[in-house]
């Protein structure tokens, strides 16, 4: 008797049963094996080798070089830029999405948002020839400036330098910010400026009790993610630099081109494993608070 | 009070550009202005634009970035249109996974993707210079991801794909004639930066050895400084001048932005 109802019940049963499991993934099956292939593995490969010794034995003698002179250094200026550069473009280019987007046309919006995409992806060496060309040794605003008295080249100041090199990526990082900000800025909705003026706010009241407190969370979550663009920039600092100044992308570069050789031969993965923990460091916060905010910024 | 709700003044916004406006041109035309100079002659023209064209390797190098760019757009609408709707239509528990890990290319360092790529892409993989679409589709994976993502949110796809479904279509019909012009924004917008990033891309591909037209210009570089300039000047310009003219070609939605 119960074999027999079974096997009535079966064919939906097991139809559901059968197409289940395939109907879940299968259509997400080419995306996951090229992000599988090209991305996952590469990574899980390369932090599992920043492990091994020359020898293929499982050690951390990688990583306490990758923590010793001249990459401690290295980090260290790396780390220093990618803050500085995000600290300097942060409000400024915030302040310039706002404007920008509830002020600005349409047409106007758009154009700068095409405009910003193409300068927030500018690096390498034609954005170095845009900085020598301006302000490098016989730039066109050094000359301006020489002519009005002040020579920048007076002191210490050239742009394979840490100053010079912060503000050739200035460049790329408020062009970036305006990007990431601006769709804080436009979830703002004009109903809440409406209801506080008719409550009786001050302009000032407005951002200090709505405005601001709704930004911050963006705003925090651009500053992380322009950190990670700066502390993680190889092009740009390749075309500058000579060597003079020790950043991290930069001695990766060199231990894989075999231009510097190490002792260690996963010196290297190391330095590049460590680079992606400080940037998962910012990323991960990043992610987590733009998730947040995009529930209310949803319409 | 009543003042706030006026048009405002465009004051704020007119300083704004022109801050921008200055920061972002004055570095641009003085590379334009010796992008043009004639050291020989002592006077402006077009010399080193010339050469550049002249220069067999240059047509050579902007057709390869062009193509590696077309493909990696190609692959990047292929997979992620069809794959991202299922997701929507599907509600797969496989979205929120598929949601996070698209977003995981944001977190490594290019310059460590380059190291890892190398060390464990198989020798036939990486002697062939299709590697390069797919990594780039991994690098403008978290851009094109997200806005495929919101513009798929912001239709309904369910009613249009039932409809589509109705009347007859199959799921290639179903996407190819009423979701992507439903979302041919986000399209436009995935486009755009896939085929920028891939255009410009210079970190992995000079680490993996490969020779596009960005790397190109840097080699370069060490022999006509100026005819590098006007090289470098042609690729800012020309992708910004492709990009705007397809923005500005496209209507915007009356309903996107706005409600």
């Amino acid at each position: 008797m119960t074999h027999l109802v079974i096997e009535e019940g079966a064919p939906t049963r097991g139809r559901t049963f059968l197409t289940f499991p395939i109907k879940s993934f299968l259509p997400a099956l080419p995306l996951l094996l090229v992000i599988g292939y090209f991305f996952l593995f590469p990574i899980t490969k390369l932090i599992y080798v920043s492990f091994l010794s020359n020898e293929n034995t499982l050690t951390l003698g990688n990583f306490v070089t990758a923590f010793k002179d001249p990459y401690k250094t290295g980090f260290i200026n790396s780390i220093k830029i990618g803050l500085f550069s995000a600290a300097i473009a942060a409000v400024p280019g915030a302040v310039a999405a706002y404007f920008i987007e509830t002020r600005g046309s349409s047409k106007l919006r758009r154009t700068i948002a095409v405009m910003n995409g193409v300068l927030a992806n500018t690096g390498g060496i034609p954005l170095a020839f845009m900085f020598f060309a301006a302000i490098g040794m016989q730039g066109q605003i050094t000359k301006i400036l020489k002519a009005l008295g002040w020579d920048i080249y007076a002191g210490q100041f050239s742009l394979g330098t840490f100053t010079g090199i912060l503000i050739v990526y200035l460049y790329f990082q408020l062009p970036l910010m305006i990007i990431i900000f601006s769709p804080a800025i436009v979830a703002l909705r004009r109903e809440w400026v409406e209801a506080a003026y008719n409550l009786g706010a001050s302009q000032f009241n407005y951002w200090r009790t709505i405005g601001i407190p709704l930004l911050f969370p963006s705003f925090v979550a651009s500053f992380l993610l322009l950190f990670a663009s700066g502390f993680s920039a190889y092009a740009t600092a390749n075309a500058l630099t000579v060597g003079n100044l020790p950043l991290t992308p930069l001695q990766i570069g060199g231990l894989l081109d075999g231009n510097v050789s190490a002792s260690q031969l996963n010196l290297g993965k190391a330095l590049s494993s460590v680079m992606i923990l400080i940037s998962a460091l910012a990323i991960i916060p990043y992610l987590i608070i733009q998730r947040r905010t995009s529930r209310w910024q949803k319409r | 009070m009543a003042e706030a709700l006026k048009p405002k003044l465009q004051i704020p916004l007119v300083i704004t550009l022109t801050i921008l406006g200055f920061f972002v041109f004055v570095p641009m035309i003085s590379a334009f202005e010796y992008s043009i100079r004639t050291p020989l002659e002592g006077g402006y023209g077009w010399t080193h634009y010339l050469w550049a064209i002249k220069e067999e390797d240059f047509l050579h190098y902007i057709i390869r970035s062009a193509w590696l760019a077309f493909l990696t757009v190609l692959i990047t609408l292929l997979i992620l249109v069809p794959t991202i709707t299922w997701l929507h239509l599907s509600q797969s528990p496989l979205r929120v996974f598929i949601d996070g890990i698209s977003l995981l290319p944001l977190v490594i360092p290019v310059v460590a993707f380059a190291v890892g790529a190398q060390i464990s892409l198989p020798e036939f993989v990486q002697s062939t210079v299709l590697e390069l679409p797919f990594l780039y589709f991994i690098l403008a994976l978290p851009y094109a991801y997200r806005s495929l993502d919101i513009g798929l949110s912001a239709i309904p796809l369910k009613t249009l794909t039932e409809a589509a479904r109705s009347a007859g279509a199959n799921p290639f019909r179903t996407i190819n004639s009423v979701i992507v012009p439903a979302i041919r924004g986000s399209v436009m917008a995935t486009v755009a930066i896939t085929f920028a990033l891939s255009l410009g891309e210079y970190t992995l591909t000079v680490l993996l050895h490969w020779d596009t037209f960005p790397t190109w210009v840097t080699y370069v570089a060490q022999d006509n400084i100026l005819g590098a300039i006007a090289i470098s000047m042609m690729s800012l310009i020309i992708p910004f001048l492709i990009l705007t003219g397809l923005t500005l070609a496209l209507p915007e939605r009356s309903n996107q932005g706005r409600k």
